[in-house]
């Protein structure tokens, strides 16, 4: 090609390269969609927002009226409602570490080759799943006092809320185990492990490894489940705090959208912090 | 001098499969022992035997005087099996170096853990052997950032900080890529010269016959010859062995090395 079609090129296309044109395209393509996405929900939000705004009255022809929020109350009562979270949190925080311990200790009974002991697993996993949540939480609070057994509030709903996870997490912490290949096991007997060795220095770590996102995914979920131990009435988390309010002075629904909004803001936060946990273990140094 | 491996009438059924035949074999000290063979000629399977990630079906299995019967039971055989791998070190073809580990900790790891020799000695353990492989440099990286050469030469100084009696080679380079053997065939003829006792199932016929001190032949579950590599590969008694020195010659020749 001569000069002069490469000058005449360059004047109609500039000096990027086909490849370079293409991926700016997509790039262009997925920026539009993005920004179509987001102008969608501040327009759903906004659009709530009128929905809650309070406005009463006819503009031109058309009467509107909107729900009406008693914002009096709301400032009353938003720091007690509010000071609900950290019981939230904390009972969450409890209640998980409970059931990722459950979790893989039922994973090695599943995989264990002694019939007790692999009984005792499947057994526990069956009855749990079996029954539901609310039943289980009621039976911590309410059951278990009839036989003499009375637990602190906090530790019944911990107890009912992570023997129940640790019932669906043994999954997670199975398909973690069972994803260690069966190379890793050979080298670590190899070199003259034992089995508790193997399972605690190689096997575990990276089945854990493995189950980092999902735990998350399991802790977002374990924030919303929470709310159903207020229903005995001893844990004055943000569900408790909210339906107390609201009932005492008839205003459930500003109670109520109050711990929505709670626990929706916790909902988005920690599916951040779990969405850059996921990307980092996904690159996957270690 | 003993023996440090001696098996007699080794047998191993996979199920009704018979593939191991009443296997005899020593292995001296520093000794370079190469077993060729066919795929699935057994050959993986009888040193797998060795350090019983295998369980032999029969036969007797001594390792540096400590002596195995096949099919043992209970705590005492147990004790046996985990005597004899510490005596072996097993270099598998996959590798199998801990992801989650960095390159140092994935050497120290038997010293620390089975050894329960202090972390400070266990690192001029692991440094002095990665040393010897070569890999010295990339000491605090993790395997999933190595290429297989590397990722194996590892391996081996995994093995070798347990200090064994005898290496045991697994078709060490059959997972690599073509350009990556060299580099570690030129560790493990380093580790020959040494003086490493080495039993090696291998398909590298320029190894076996370049560096080991005697060649096992094995077809389906039999040892059908043994000699040393000058008459293996230049005289071979058994029409097998012929089959297979033949095609491995027919395999130079041709243009496309696979």
């Amino acid at each position: 090609m001569d000069s002069m079609d490469t000058k005449e090129i360059i004047e109609q296309y500039g000096t990027k390269s086909q490849a370079d044109l293409m991926y700016e395209a997509q790039l262009r393509a997925k920026w539009k969609f993005r920004t179509n996405v987001v102008i969608s929900w501040v327009a759903m939000l906004i659009f709530l927002l009128f929905l809650f705004s309070g406005i009463n009255g006819s503009f031109g022809g058309f009467s509107i009226k909107t729900i009406h929020l008693d914002f009096q109350f709301i400032r009353e009562n938003l720091a007690f409602v509010a000071g609900g979270i950290a019981q939230t949190i904390l009972i969450s925080f409890l209640s998980i570490g409970l059931a990722i311990i459950l979790a893989l200790l039922t994973a090695l009974g599943r995989i264990s080759n002694i019939p007790p002991i692999y009984a005792i697993c499947t057994f526990y996993v069956s009855l749990i799943r079996g029954t539901p949540l609310y039943l289980q939480i009621f039976f911590f609070f309410l059951a278990l006092p009839q036989l003499g057994i009375v637990l602190p509030g906090l530790w019944a709903g911990v107890l009912a809320l992570g023997l129940n996870y640790g019932a669906y997490m043994s999954e997670i912490f199975r398909a973690g185990l069972s994803s260690v290949s069966k190379g890793q096991r050979e080298a670590a007997l190899a070199i003259g492990m034992t089995s508790a060795q193997m399972m605690g220095r190689i096997v575990v770590p990276q089945a854990l490894r493995f189950a980092i996102p999902p735990i998350g995914n399991e802790f977002i979920a374990m924030l919303k489940d929470s709310a159903l131990v207020s229903a005995t009435g001893f844990v004055h988390e943000l569900m408790w705090r909210s339906t107390k309010v609201g009932r005492a002075s008839f205003r459930n629904l500003e109670a109520l959208v109050m711990a929505a909004i709670f626990y929706w803001a916790m909902t988005l936060i920690f599916s951040t912090v779990q969405g850059q946990m996921e990307t980092r273990m996904s690159k996957g140094d270690r | 001098m003993a023996s440090i491996i001696r098996i007699s009438n080794l047998d191993k059924f996979f199920g009704r499969l018979q593939v191991l035949k009443q296997i005899s074999l020593e292995v001296e000290p520093k000794e370079v022992v190469c077993l060729i063979g066919r795929s699935g000629s057994g050959k993986s399977t009888l040193l797998r035997c060795i350090n019983f990630l295998e369980e032999p079906s029969g036969g007797i299995i001594e390792v540096d005087g400590l002596q195995v019967k096949a099919g043992g039971k209970g705590k005492q055989h147990r004790q046996l099996v985990h005597e004899v791998r510490l005596k072996t070190g097993m270099v598998f073809q996959e590798f199998n170096l801990f992801p989650h580990m960095s390159v140092v900790e994935n050497v120290m790891e038997g010293p620390v853990t089975v050894k329960k020799m202090d972390r400070g000695k266990a690192v001029k353990i692991a440094e002095m052997n990665l040393e010897r492989v070569g890999m010295s440099e990339k000491r605090d990286e993790y395997p999933n950032r190595l290429s297989g050469g590397q990722k194996q030469r590892i391996a081996i100084a995994r093995a070798l900080a347990m200090e064994p009696k005898v290496m045991l080679f697994d078709e060490p380079t059959s997972a690599l890529d073509p350009e990556l053997i060299g580099e570690v065939l030129a560790v493990m003829k380093k580790l020959a010269e040494d003086g490493t006792t080495m039993l090696v199932v291998t398909h590298e016929m320029g190894f076996a016959r370049d560096v080991s001190d005697r060649v096992l032949v094995l077809s389906e579950g039999v040892l059908v010859e043994e000699g040393d590599p000058e008459q293996i590969f230049n005289n071979p008694k058994d029409r097998r062995t012929q089959a297979l020195i033949e095609r491995y010659r027919m395999d130079r020749q041709s243009p496309n090395p696979n």
